[in-house]
């Protein structure tokens, strides 16, 4: 068998010489024509009879040659040289044809790409398939610090010692590694700037397989106990961006203005086990305090703040794995609760009874980004394949317009003896060069839309984006596979046409209105063309009402005029005693500024997605069995309502005097009062506290309105404002400016500011408040401006598809347009009568596609707000515009027709 | 001139094969030695020996030689290789095979 391949190779690369099977041919003749002499004819009838048996020598030739083994591509080549020739003598069509399908692909391919990275790409790691995410459903009494992504029903956080004792007691990993993510405040040369951190077991890189790029990586020995661990590891990105890639091994940079040695750069490509996540430093998780230094996480089994990734022991099944784990842990898990504040048997069997843990496969990493990417890019892909679709039926029905004038020349040629699949072969060849040369542009255009589209979508926010703008192999097979697919689909096309035509009937019917078949495909691309762009013109419309609604959204106060910033001074090393103060000479200092008209500080940012909530007991409300009052919690500025414009509706705002030391006071709004009283002035003078921490109890001595706190998106929650002067421990604030200078100035005092109040203070994300609400919007900013970008881009492509479609069947019908003249037409009948078959066509396509879009739109309605999947005014749009295109691009061709002068439209052909 | 008997599908391979299995043959000779042999029912034109001939070449089974034919005419000789010669054998016993059993479907139905 190899040998026969081998043999098969050495032709291919050496072929037969033409000469040779020419003598060999001629030898067999001669020899025929000898035969015929030997028995008895005369020279002239022995060479008529021997070339009538040889038969055409050509065809002989050419049957020798097709048995060449490198024939196939030969003939590909010469099919491929002739559809170039053909293409070039047509490049005003092949420049719509590539230009049509490199939109089409580069846009898939862009979108691929994104989708690919979020849901599909393995991490940069050893063996990632051996890697599972761990998570567990039961009780978690006490604190739950979480980035999202929970599974429902499942939590992902565990606490430290639960960590410990999982490493070191299970026989089911090779490798159990800890990662908590955290923003820290870094000095390095004399400048501080924030950055995101990872804590980390000290097996991370270990069984990661994650080599250095410099110096050494974290190991074992570099977690010891709680503080003693003060060394980093930086990642590539930030070494290379950040740092110039100086010798840092053995350097000492600050953290929170502790300092810790560098001892080494991660590879380049590694961000995280967790994607999303780009840190630019990875520190020993021993070091939680110096990260969070409001935060004592270490010792403590009730918080559940560190997520879990293990590498399972090769041979074990998921089900060993699972089982052998959950053992463990349940073993775990049972010493651990009689230390439990809540003893009750209802608590024993949440803690225990109803506990599991779970074992995901984890080779992608764990997200908390990815459910929340999930639906808008799956929602843009769905766009964008319609694009596609869009590209290929237009490419489709400009092959079909111009295979039909080609008529006569595929007539000759199978009159010349072409078979139907060589002239298939011909049109697919020529589908692929089109194909081939869009995929080329496509290609190139892609990484930059995409790096568009990344730096759009990353915005304002610090840090790597969690995209790259690199395209991998898979999206390069992706495309390729799409290409030779869509390819293959609009070559058909003509393809159908032509398939053993009768071939008097194609040479009589140069003039005629075209073959039945043909006009019912033509129609069909018409309809397609016109279902799919009303489908993207809808959709465009849903997402650019939702994201004007969600724009116009007023969050209950005056998002103009309003800068904010963070602030937080343990980032620049003040230890939490001095916090507090040193926050407040911020505020200060900031509403000294000129233009300023109030100043107020939070620790729980308004429209940023961020929540910070808890249960509270309030005193003169007996909760209903079972339960849970899960309100916002706020500390804030004793100005911050005011700054922000929150309207008092009873009792009063915080004031100058209720300082540290004086009675603990609390500011609720109108649904908390609703909730737990019968009216607002009811709420007064009652007392809220978290419970089990008499340290909280504050007395309500005011009622607010309320305002949208999360998001524009979601309604507002009840609510318990305390000052951050007087609450338990010290934290990180969010500055609110109310100033009336425009932004930049304003920025650039503010900055001065705080630099004049200390220089490592560091200022973060500096921005005007409607800039943050965008932020918060990008995911709907994104789908609406692809979702627009694709229904401009539906409706061109509609109207060059329709237009050129309609062009030809007019054109087609010259001489039946001429007859109706001749008969005492006017122009405007005659176009009336062609942009009437248009319009029918188009409405009736209309009348199918809405229950399609509508049916289509229903699977989206969880990203729309504000507007029905059914929004009349929207589709009644989407139906206006194609109407007119439609309608022009029909009126265009019969405005040309009925200006035909009626003799010479009869003596065509 | 067509074939009077349809071959079947490959045997005209196995045919070649063993015309030149004694000695080297060139084109001509090995049409005109399969026609004689089997009375005039085997006629093979021009238009499927020289594709089937060139076709084993390259794939190894024969191999090609300028010669010298009995008339003192340059003439391409055709002669098995070894891997012609085991495929001969292959294909002669698959041939024994496959006429055995149609030949007792034959007799015995």
């Amino acid at each position: 068998m190899l040998r026969e391949w081998l043999s098969r190779f050495r032709f291919f690369l050496t072929g037969k010489k033409r000469v040779d099977v020419d003598e060999e041919l001629q030898f067999h003749l001669d020899r025929a024509i000898e035969a015929n002499l030997a028995a008895g004819m005369s020279a002239a009838e022995a060479q008529r009879q021997a070339g009538i048996a040889f038969g055409s020598r050509e065809r002989a030739r050419e049957q020798c040659r097709e048995q060449v083994p490198r024939w196939l591509l030969e003939s590909l080549l010469r099919d491929l040289r002739y559809g170039l020739r053909g293409l070039g003598r047509n490049p005003g069509f092949a420049t719509v044809a590539v230009l049509t399908l490199a939109l089409g692909i580069g846009a898939n391919t862009t979108i691929f790409s994104l989708l690919d990275q979020a849901l599909m790409r393995a991490l940069p790691v050893r063996d990632p398939g051996q890697l599972v995410v761990l998570s567990f459903a039961g009780s978690n009494p006490g604190h739950h610090h979480s980035e999202g992504g929970d599974t429902p029903g499942r939590i992902h956080e565990f606490s430290y010692p639960m960590y410990r004792n999982l490493r070191d007691k299970n026989t089911v990993f090779h490798g159990l590694i800890a990662v908590a993510p955290k923003s820290v405040g870094v000095t390095w040369n004399n400048r501080a700037e924030p950055v995101p951190a990872e804590m980390v077991s000290g097996n991370y890189f270990e069984a990661l397989g994650v080599r250095p790029a410099l110096g050494r990586l974290l190991v074992a020995g570099d977690e010891t106990t709680a503080g003693a661990d003060a060394v980093a590891v930086l990642s590539f990105d930030y070494w290379k961006n950040h740092l110039a890639q100086a010798p840092v091994a053995g350097k000492t940079l600050l953290v929170n203005g502790t300092p810790f040695t560098i001892v080494g750069v991660a590879a380049p490509g590694f961000h995280s086990v967790v994607w999303g996540h780009a840190p630019a430093l990875f520190v020993p998780i021993t070091m939680q305090h110096v990260v969070e230094p409001e935060w004592s996480l270490l010792d403590d089994a009730q918080s559940y703040w560190i997520d879990l990734v293990g590498r399972v022991a090769p041979g074990l099944t998921p089900a060993q794995a699972t089982s052998s784990l959950n053992a463990l842990w349940l073993s775990l898990r049972a010493a651990e609760f009689p230390l439990l504040r809540d003893q009750s048997a209802k608590a024993r069997k949440e803690f225990l009874n109803q506990a599991h843990i779970t074992l995901d496969a984890g080779a992608r990493g764990f997200s908390p980004m990815r459910e929340s990417v999930r639906m808008p890019l799956t929602i843009v892909m769905g766009m964008v394949l319609l694009v596609a679709g869009m590209a290929v039926v237009n490419v489709a029905s400009l092959l079909l317009v111009r295979a039909a004038s080609r008529a006569r020349e595929f007539s000759v040629r199978f009159a010349l003896g072409a078979t139907s699949g060589q002239v298939l072969r011909q049109l697919i060849a020529e589908g692929m060069l089109l194909g081939l040369a869009g995929a080329a542009i496509g290609l190139l255009l892609a990484p930059q839309a995409l790096r568009l589209l990344i730096h759009w979508m990353s915005g304002q926010s610090a840090g790597e984006p969690a995209f790259s703008a690199t395209l991998d192999w898979r999206v390069l097979v992706f495309t390729m596979i799409a290409t030779l697919v869509a390819s293959l689909l609009f070559s058909l096309a003509p393809a159908m046409q032509f398939r053993n035509p009768d071939l008097a009937q194609s040479l009589k019917q140069q003039s005629g209105t075209g073959a039945g078949g043909s006009l019912k495909f033509r129609r069909t691309c018409v309809a397609l063309q016109i279902g799919c762009s009303l489908m993207l013109i809808v959709a465009a419309g849903l997402f650019v009402r939702t994201i004007q609604n969600l724009r116009h959204v007023n969050p209950g106060f005056e998002t103009d005029h309003l800068l904010s910033f963070s602030l937080d001074p343990q980032l620049a090393g003040y230890s939490p005693a001095e916090t507090a103060a040193v926050e407040q000479r911020a505020l200060d200092a900031v509403s000294g500024l000129p233009g300023v008209h109030a100043v107020g500080a939070t620790n729980d940012p308004d429209l940023a997605d961020d929540e910070t909530t808890g249960d509270v007991k309030v005193t003169g409300y007996t909760p209903k069995p079972d339960e849970i009052v899960d309100i916002e919690l706020p500390w804030v500025s004793d100005h911050y309502l005011q700054a922000l414009g929150v309207p008092l509706v009873a009792g009063r705002y915080f004031q100058a005097s209720d300082t540290a030391t004086a009675q603990k006071v609390a500011i609720v709004n109108e649904s908390f009062a609703r909730h737990f009283f019968a009216n607002n002035g009811a709420a007064l003078g009652h007392h809220v506290s978290r419970p089990n921490r008499p340290g909280s109890d504050a007395m309500i001595v005011g009622v607010v309105r309320d305002v949208k706190h999360a998001s524009v998106r979601e309604p507002a929650i009840s609510t318990n404002y305390t000052l951050f002067a007087q609450a338990e421990r010290p934290t990180g604030l969010t500055y609110y400016v109310r100033t009336w200078q425009p932004p930049d100035v304003a920025a650039n005092s503010i900055r001065a500011a705080i630099a004049n109040l200390d220089a490592k203070l560091i200022v973060s994300d500096l921005v005007p408040m409607k800039e943050q609400i965008d932020e918060d919007l990008t995911s709907e900013r994104t789908i609406a401006l692809l979702a627009a970008a694709f229904g401009v881009l539906a409706t061109l492509l509609a109207g060059i598809g329709l237009y050129g479609i309609l062009a030809y069947s007019i054109a087609q019908r010259t001489r039946e347009i001429g007859i109706r003249m001749a008969l005492g037409a006017r122009r405007s009948t005659v176009i009336r009568l062609i942009v009437r078959e248009v319009m029918l066509l188009a409405g009736g396509t209309i009348v199918v596609t809405i229950p399609l879009a509508v049916l289509a739109t229903r699977a989206v309605r969880t990203q729309l707000f504000g507007v029905s999947t059914a929004d009349p005014t929207t589709y009644g749009a989407a139906i206006l515009v194609i109407c007119l295109v439609a309608a022009f691009a029909g009126w265009m061709p019969a405005r040309r027709a009925a200006g035909v002068d009626p003799a010479r439209a009869l003596r065509t052909d | 001139m067509p074939p009077s008997a349809d071959l079947l599908q490959g045997t005209l391979d196995m045919l070649i094969l063993r015309a030149i299995a004694l000695q080297p043959e060139h084109g001509w000779a090995i049409a005109q030695r399969i026609q004689q042999v089997s009375n005039n029912v085997l006629q093979i034109g021009q238009g499927s020996l020289y594709p089937a001939l060139h076709r084993l070449e390259y794939k190894g089974w024969i191999r090609a030689q300028w010669g010298t034919s009995e008339n003192n005419r340059k003439a391409r000789f055709y002669s098995l290789t070894a891997a012609g010669r085991k495929q001969l054998d292959t294909e002669l016993a698959n041939w024994d095979r496959l006429m055995g059993a149609i030949n007792l479907v034959l007799e015995r139905i």
